[in-house]
């Protein structure tokens, strides 16, 4: 039986609902060697600032239960380097681009997605309203459905490509922030963003990161990302989800399209094994074969 | 960059020590193209815990038979578990990965600084360095440890033809202190001398001071933290000087291992 992975998120159109999440994929190039670039949904790049950003002092990353914290503070190379340097090079490879913008202010958020938006070969953007590792913006958006609306609203007037809001989990109810999104302009909502963390060494009674707080992915916050997409979708039902949150085997994916995700992200099982995207792409493609299932839209919200 | 992502076979497993284990893997691909320095991400288990993979240096590598090998000590629930590793299993391993020494072709004294668990990159150098030499040049060995026991690879140092000193810190083992105490010492004649070293990144830092406050070239090998190993994650962030005089962060696992002294701001 003929199966077809395809999946229209909004108007962006996706080969496949298997991609590489923000900030785990680098620019996409990093992983040429290991990975085939060419079969990915799409790659969601590491978020890109209007300047350079040098990001946290080290200890950046410390090692938890099934899972890991991070404060890498947005080091990134600028969005100018990468639409002169890296896009070019990445579009080679066919696989959708999506640009996942960051920023201080609202108007560098806007700044950053007006660039991208006049470059050629970039499928959708990525509102990283949710990183928890800077001292302004980021998470400070993602947690006030208000400045959400407003950041949303001002990047969908200033670039014409599809709009994809990042929400934080680290608020009780995800829900009136997922609305402001959608209100806003958003076409489709990606949850959640890392959990709120720390860790201590108890050998050296210190912090494991140099900021203390960082942020919680792996498979321990499985869980917890599937109950915030679950009420999103029950609040939401016509939106696109897209699917993130320790995600590291076809199942955890099939899940995640059972509570009805549209696509999914993987983010931290790249460190660990750097085809896991792929062997998802596959073993959803086998299961959808093997229970007879044509595409994913029979098998998306199942589990309500 | 030629790189690979595969399950190697093990081929043998050794005690090497009071608490040391060689593992010797069987992965064509990463023994002809490993570079002493370099590194391999090992993964031990499918499973969730523990998640990261863990960077290991070679510890020797032998293209003809397409072996090479890695050096842990049981401390661990990941090294417990690479202990369990039976002859004919495999281990998901990537690599080879990262900088590697350079040998300073000007020097006519290399000075290999090896502490601790530091030590395995500096067995892979000096194996390759050795065979390299002409009979003016010299190579010598500093090798420190907390107790004489931890002490690794002194055989292979030897065997070598490499005049080996020891510290350890308890003086269970030659020099009572600190092996950066023999450097310091060894530096005192007017040989043209190039130092590499790996170890403790405090033993690291205190080398590259000896090394940078008499003009001696000096490559240290630096540890951090490291979830991918092929500089996506920007976990392992180690601080270096720019060209204008700032500060920026390169990472241990892409630009890194092997750093040269001068570029590393110690925080």
């Amino acid at each position: 039986m003929a199966v077809n992975l395809q999946v229209a998120l909004g108007r962006l159109r996706l080969p496949n609902p298997v991609m590489a999440a923000a900030g785990t994929f680098g620019y996409g190039l990093e992983y040429r060697d290991l990975v085939d670039l060419t079969r990915l949904g799409a790659i969601v790049t590491k978020s890109l600032t209007l300047a350079p950003r040098m990001g946290n002092p080290p200890p950046r990353v410390a090692e938890t239960p099934a899972g890991m914290l991070n404060a890498i503070g947005l080091q990134n190379d600028g969005v100018d380097a990468f639409l002169l340097e890296t896009l070019p090079r990445l579009r080679e490879y066919g696989a959708p681009i999506i640009v996942s913008v960051a920023g201080e202010t609202l108007e560098e958020y806007v700044q950053v997605a007006a660039k991208v938006s006049r470059a050629e070969g970039v499928a959708a953007l990525e509102l990283n309203l949710s990183c928890p590792n800077q001292a302004r913006g980021g998470m400070e958006f993602g947690v006030s459905a208000e400045l959400t609306a407003q950041v949303v609203a001002a990047v969908r007037r200033a670039a014409d490509l599809p709009l994809i809001a990042k929400l934080t989990p680290n608020l009780g109810d995800l829900t009136p922030v997922a609305q402001a999104a959608v209100d806003a302009g958003a076409d489709a909502l990606s949850l959640i963003n890392t959990l709120l963390g720390v860790a201590v060494d108890a050998q050296t009674r210190r912090f494991r990161l140099s900021s203390k707080v960082g942020g919680l992915s792996g498979p321990a916050v499985k869980p917890i990302a599937q109950y915030h997409l679950w009420r999103v979708r029950q609040a939401l039902p016509d939106t696109p989800l897209i699917g993130v949150g320790g995600i590291s085997t076809p199942d955890d994916a099939l899940e995640y399209i059972l509570l009805g995700a549209h696509a999914v992200q993987i983010g931290t099982a790249n460190y660990v094994q750097p085809t896991t995207a792929l062997e998802i792409l596959d073993g959803i493609h086998n299961y959808l074969q093997q229970h007879g299932f044509e595409s994913l839209d029979a098998l998306r919200g199942l589990v309500g | 960059m030629s790189r690979y992502e595969l399950p190697a076979v093990v081929v043998e497993h050794q005690r090497r020590g009071a608490n040391l284990y060689e593992l010797i893997l069987h992965a064509p691909p990463i023994a002809e193209r490993a570079t002493p320095g370099q590194f391999v991400m090992v993964r031990a288990v499918r499973t969730h815990a523990p998640l990261w993979r863990r960077p290991y240096s070679i510890l020797r590598a032998n293209p003809d038979k397409g072996v090479f090998s890695i050096l842990y000590s049981v401390q661990s629930a990941f090294t417990e578990l690479l202990a369990m590793k039976r002859i004919g299993s495999t281990v998901q391993t990537l690599g080879p990965l990262g900088s590697y020494f350079q040998p300073v072709r000007a020097a006519r004294r290399h000075i290999l600084v090896a502490g601790g668990v530091g030590a395995p990159p500096l067995c892979f150098f000096a194996a390759r360095l050795a065979p390299t030499l002409t009979p003016d040049e010299q190579l010598l060995i500093l090798a420190g440890a907390r107790r004489s026991e931890m002490l690794v690879g002194l055989d292979e140092f030897r065997a070598l033809g490499a005049e080996v000193r020891i510290a350890t810190d308890d003086g269970s083992q030659g020099y009572q202190g600190y092996v950066t105490d023999l450097l310091a010492q060894a530096l005192d004649d007017a040989l043209e001398t190039a130092v590499y070293a790996c170890g403790p990144n405090r033993m690291l830092r205190v080398a590259a001071d000896i090394c940078l406050s008499r003009g001696v070239p000096c490559q240290i090998s630096l540890d951090a933290p490291m979830p991918c190993g092929v500089g996506v994650c920007l976990g392992c962030a180690i601080p270096v000087r720019t060209p204008d005089g700032g500060v920026w962060y390169k990472r241990a696992c892409a630009e890194g291992p092997v750093f040269w002294a001068e570029e590393v701001v110690w925080q």
